[in-house]
């Protein structure tokens, strides 16, 4: 399906251009996105999309493939598939910028495609979420692009945002977020040196976490106790649906093991140890576990997801019976196999 | 078909479904009959990690009647409402419409609660509750709360309950003399959702419509009133002809979906039509 967006923000071109490339400023712009790395073009992240009771997490990369001064032409292109089902999603967005003085006019354009469960629907609820969420992420955008460093665009930025007035005020919490999300300290390297190379190798779901633990760790890529220990406190927190009393639970059967979490780096000026030099650190096998997260790359937190959230079903039903069908006529094709046999024995017999 | 993994619990009392709720943050769910939710776990549309049962508390059922209003447990069954004498004798569109719900296993234990905090635009209860001017009544850690129908739905099934707040009551003005009802649904099949529902309350005086209320099933994200069409209707003469042209603007302001069931000019069609006829049945002509 195709869908089109445009926006108006109150700062010059080459700012609104620079600031498109730059996808850890734009990704929290999108409504439940995350991002996993950055390495250059290719991006790896997150999409979580929340309806009423209805979730759906989408995992895959984004790279750019056009960037053209001279048009004034940004396209990205992306695709995921479904954490927990076998549904895709993909989709190609162009941005258009026209400059009008200090001012830039920005058109975006998307394709978006949806295979799988959620594009059973009927109701044309695909359409409708696809349209919000891109709506959402280009108020966002502006809103973001508006509020940048000339102070003299917060008024103008907020003209831009009108037509979504209720999205504004969390779009501005949003960028308090991404920026504080940058300043966090990743993991530092002191504690992980005694720690037996076992105990680390261990899987999470060993530890008997609650259920809800555990599946909150999993979808961050938690796997292993040395993912765990390579997080600090405020990593663990930051996770959706981990508060305190997990982190405590986490920490005593971590403590249990003879590990415990990383304490933040408490160097003056914030500047990390880059993410190989702590990885290397972990275990004494000096052997990279797999599954294991770059501790040392920027967080960016994700908007609500659910700030505008959207339905699905109703038509359930006739997709199901559809899926049902070829089980069905297996089963009866079986039955009659069998029964052809056996009549055929007892007439021999 | 077979649901994901989650944590169930039974609490024996409201203050402990709430406690679980708030405990269970985000990810945790309230289920009561199960008629929507269950759906959408075996489909593994939804993935709550706690489910807090509150189909067998018996504070939350039943009809009591508060003077101008009767209140209703949330937990009440479509089939509770069939049954009810107050209900019969004083909100007779609820029994009305609970009778075009689904089939009578979902009756048994669908609840009036269920269908309104499930939020769906196609259920058939939101749009009634909608056109009584109800208000709803949810508990959380913070204390009770009493959020108007019209406040309450938010978008497809999204609804102005907090994550931690279970709704437990809905209070129905009491319909007076001279009040008649009709819901009008349009469905392919008996039990199925509707294509498009109207609830239409009409209160006549002296051979003329002085009051109506419109509320439309599965016509936008939410359930919506028919403003324009109310604000047609008022002071018409109570006749056919007459009810049919305030009809006309039943589906001023909707945006109706597009689905296999139809497309949003055909809901528009169905709309006008039938709130024609519900007026008309509302009004006695």
């Amino acid at each position: 399906m195709e869908l089109e967006h445009s926006f108006t923000v109150p700062v010059p071109e080459e700012r609104a251009w620079e600031v498109l490339l730059d996808v850890e400023r734009v990704a929290p712009c999108m409504p439940g996105a995350s991002l996993d790395s950055v390495d250059g073009d290719a991006i790896a992240g997150r999409i979580k999309v929340k309806v009423g009771p209805i979730a759906m997490t989408y995992a895959g990369t984004a790279r750019f493939t056009e960037r053209d001064p001279n048009a004034h032409v940004i396209t990205l292109e992306a695709s995921g598939k479904e954490t927990r089902g076998a549904g895709t999603a993909s989709a190609t967005v162009r941005s258009m910028l026209e400059g009008q003085g200090d001012q830039t006019h920005v058109i975006v354009h998307t394709t978006l495609n949806v295979t799988g469960r959620p594009a059973q629907f009927g109701r044309g609820v695909m359409a409708e979420i696809g349209g919000k969420l891109i709506g959402i992420f280009a108020a966002n955008l502006a809103d973001m692009l508006g509020a940048g460093d000339s102070p003299a665009a917060a008024g103008g930025a907020a003209a831009a945002a009108g037509d979504s007035g209720a999205i504004a005020g969390s779009s501005s919490a949003g960028a308090g977020q991404q920026a504080a999300g940058r300043e966090r300290v990743p993991a530092g390297p002191e504690g992980a040196a005694d720690r037996p190379a076992d105990a680390l190798a261990q899987p999470v779901d060993e530890l008997q976490l609650s259920l809800r633990s555990y599946n909150s760790l999993r979808r961050e890529g938690i796997h292993t106790v040395a993912d765990l220990a390579s997080r600090t406190r405020e990593d663990l927190l930051a996770i959706d649906n981990i508060g305190p009393a997990s982190v405590e639970e986490i920490r005593q059967k971590l403590a249990a093991l003879g590990v415990s979490l990383s304490e933040p780096a408490a160097s003056a000026n914030g500047l990390s140890p880059s993410s190989q030099e702590a990885a290397g650190q972990l275990p004494p096998s000096g052997q990279p576990l797999p599954g294991m997260a770059p501790p040392g790359r920027p967080r960016v937190d994700a908007r609500p997801p659910d700030e505008d959230a959207i339905d699905l079903l109703s038509v359930a039903g006739v997709p199901v019976l559809k899926r049902a069908l070829p089980a069905a006529a297996a089963l009866l094709l079986a039955v009659l196999v069998v029964v052809g046999l056996r009549r055929r024995r007892s007439r021999r017999s | 078909m077979i649901p994901a993994q989650f944590d169930y619990v039974r609490p024996a009392t409201l203050d402990e479904a709430i406690q679980a709720l708030a405990d269970g943050g985000e990810d945790a769910k309230v289920i009561a009959g199960g008629q929507s939710l269950m759906p959408l776990l075996r489909l593994r549309l939804a993935y709550p990690e706690l489910l807090v049962d509150v189909g067998h508390l018996a504070e939350l059922r039943g009809v009591t009647d508060t003077g101008g209003a009767l209140l209703i447990g949330a937990r009440t069954t479509h089939y509770d409402l069939l049954h009810d004498p107050l209900i019969a004798e004083h909100c007779g569109i609820l029994a009305q419409t609970a009778a075009t719900v689904a089939d009578p296993a979902v009756r048994h234990r669908g609840t009036l609660g269920g269908s309104l905090a499930h939020g769906d635009p196609a259920g058939d209860l939101p749009a009634v509750v909608l056109a009584l001017d109800a208000t709803l009544i949810a508990r959380g850690p913070g204390g009770e709360r009493q959020i108007g129908a019209g406040d309450f739905f938010l978008d497809y099934l999204t609804t102005a309950l907090d994550a931690g707040e279970v709704l437990t009551g809905i209070s129905v003005p009491k319909l007076g003399p001279g009040w008649g009802y009709r819901y009008e649904k349009f469905h392919r099949t008996a039990q199925a959702w509707a294509t498009v529902g109207v609830a239409a309350l009409a209160r006549r005086s002296d051979g003329v419509l002085a009051e109506a209320r419109i509320g439309l099933t599965n016509m936008g994200t939410v359930p919506v009133r028919a403003s324009a069409a109310e604000a047609a209707a008022a002071g018409v003469e109570a006749s056919r002809a007459a009810l049919d042209g305030a009809a006309a603007y039943a589906a001023e302001g909707t945006q109706p979906p597009a689905d296999l069931h139809g497309a949003p000019d055909y809901r528009r069609h169905l709309a006008r039509v039938l709130t024609g006829r519900a007026l008309a049945a509302a009004a006695g002509v």
